[in-house]
């Protein structure tokens, strides 16, 4: 028992100088699979389709997304509680996107010699949807590792300053 | 429990250059042996061989009895402190303290307690969570002691880790470094050409010259009882001034000056009556008084002490250490007197003993 809690203790201790790898780790995973996903839209244009919506403003999104997520991942490294709200709602914003661009082109239909095609086809939409999801899932549980940790963290420093 | 046993020990390059000729050396348990001499003389080479990062071209290296001259590195247990201090700089200190334990997959709780201990030692629990480049000199090469303290190896090799720091922060991790000898009670080589570390840092000193050992023994029979020119000129700062003179009747005949033996040092060089040999007189065993005369060049106050450099006879340099503060000028004249005399041997360069 007392070894138990003297590991405990240590563990906690060691967070004071160990960085937060996990949370760090799900970042990285999270670009990823964005990564993925808008590789896999942008190289099946079907007919210029993509360039039919907010194609600028998507690449745009994915740019800054990729920025964000790297230095929020440097955040949660070290154990910094803000960048978890952050990695929440860029998480929320993953699963929103499943509804824009690969709802729109799984349902949007395209002439190619006179034959008509559906844009996304299943396979595809799938895997964008997956891509996004795990991306989603990913960067809400290094949000939340993150809030875990860093709480924990915040009562063991405290708790010494207070022994000190 | 780690003593080290060095025999015969040689090392010839590839391209037939040898740098260290017939290295014999036991190191016994909890021992601070220091290799001193000046560059190129193979010191480092030796250290080298111990650690594993070189061949051993001739000879045996045993640790504990157990023959380890054909073990690669990683499997002898000896950690290296090295003059750049070889840190990772995208590391913390912590995790550059932790890192050789991280890669042998020790507990983490474990690594964490050893990494904290040497900290702990070391003073240097407030820097863990910096990056080495936040850190000044002595405070990176205390991380580098750490990494080896955490490791606990048998041998401590260290390899002129006090050579990029000043003069002041050499002090300091110096003593530093004692009070870690002293603490830890472990068998450490170290190597340095400075012979104000080895004199103060050595339980023996081994100093070599062009890949020979030319001496080893305490710090004191080193200054006091050197074996040869070399160690006598090596050992002692500002050096041995060394004079060449005759053996005459009872006297000592210079270039322009005399210097009178006593009873003991005229049966000691009954032998070279009529011979020439080199006489040997450290700074600070001269002082003023009867029989010498020297010219006063410049005049150096320490302090404490004052370094005369001057000239005696037919234009021989001389240093003299003198206590106190003096104001010679140049010209002056001083009258000095040699109050311990080494005398050694012109053809094999030995001590007279």
């Amino acid at each position: 028992m007392t070894q138990a809690m003297d590991d405990r203790q240590i563990r906690l201790d060691r967070m004071r100088y160990v960085k937060n790898k996990a949370s760090s780790r799900l970042c990285y995973l999270g670009i990823l699979l964005n990564v993925l996903y808008f590789v896999s839209i942008y190289k099946s244009d079907v007919a210029s389709w993509y360039y039919q919506i907010l194609v600028g403003g998507s690449i745009v999104y994915n740019l800054l997304f990729m920025l964000v997520v790297f230095l929020a991942s440097e955040g949660v490294k070290n154990y910094q509680k803000g960048y978890s709200y952050l990695l929440f709602a860029v998480g929320a914003m993953q699963v929103a996107r499943i509804f824009i661009l690969p709802s729109q082109a799984h349902k949007a239909v395209v002439k190619i010699s006179g034959t008509e095609t559906v844009v996304m086809q299943n396979p595809q939409y799938w895997f964008v949807v997956a891509c996004l999801a795990l991306s989603a899932a990913c960067l809400i549980a290094a949000g939340y590792i993150n809030l875990h940790k860093s709480r924990i963290l915040e009562a063991h420093i405290s708790a010494l300053k207070t022994a000190s | 429990m780690a003593e080290l046993s060095l025999q015969h020990i040689d090392k010839i390059y590839d391209n037939n250059v040898q740098a260290v000729f017939d290295f014999n050396l036991e190191v016994k348990d909890g021992e601070l042996i220091v290799l001193v001499g000046p560059s190129g003389c193979g010191k480092s080479t030796t250290l080298r061989m111990v650690a594993g990062l070189e061949d051993i071209s001739k000879g045996k290296l045993l640790l504990d009895g157990k023959d380890i001259t054909q073990a690669p590195a990683k499997d002898r247990d000896m950690a290296m402190v090295f003059q750049n201090y070889a840190l990772y700089g995208h590391m913390t200190i912590y995790e550059n303290m932790a890192f050789s334990l991280t890669l042998r997959k020790e507990n983490p709780n474990v690594i964490h307690k050893k990494v904290l201990a040497a900290a702990e030692i070391l003073d240097l629990t407030s820097q863990l969570n910096k990056k080495p480049a936040q850190l000044s000199g002595g405070q990176r090469q205390r991380v580098a002691m750490g990494r080896s303290i955490v490791r606990n190896p048998k041998v401590f090799l260290f390899d002129e880790p006090l050579s990029n720091l000043d003069a002041k922060l050499r002090g300091a991790t110096r003593r530093e470094i004692l009070l870690l000898h002293k603490r830890l009670k472990a068998t450490m080589l170290y190597v340095t050409h400075d012979q104000t570390e080895a004199l103060t840092l050595a339980d023996r000193i081994v100093c070599m010259s062009m890949g020979h050992v030319q001496q080893v023994g305490t710090p004191l029979e080193l200054y006091d009882r050197p074996n040869n020119i070399f160690v006598a000129s090596f050992i002692g700062l500002p050096p041995m001034n060394m004079l060449d003179v005759a053996v005459e009747d009872g006297q000592l005949h210079g270039k322009g000056f005399t210097v009178a033996l006593s009873e003991d040092q005229r049966a000691l060089l009954a032998p070279y009556k009529g011979k020439r040999v080199t006489l040997g007189v450290r700074p600070e065993d001269i002082s003023e008084g009867q029989g010498l005369e020297m010219k006063v060049v410049t005049n150096e106050n320490l302090g404490m002490n004052t370094l005369v450099h001057g000239l005696i006879g037919d234009n021989l340099r001389v240093t003299a250490k003198l206590r106190g503060w003096a104001n010679y000028r140049n010209g002056d004249r001083v009258t000095l007197q040699c109050n311990k005399m080494h005398f050694f041997d012109q053809e094999t360069e030995n001590a007279i003993r």
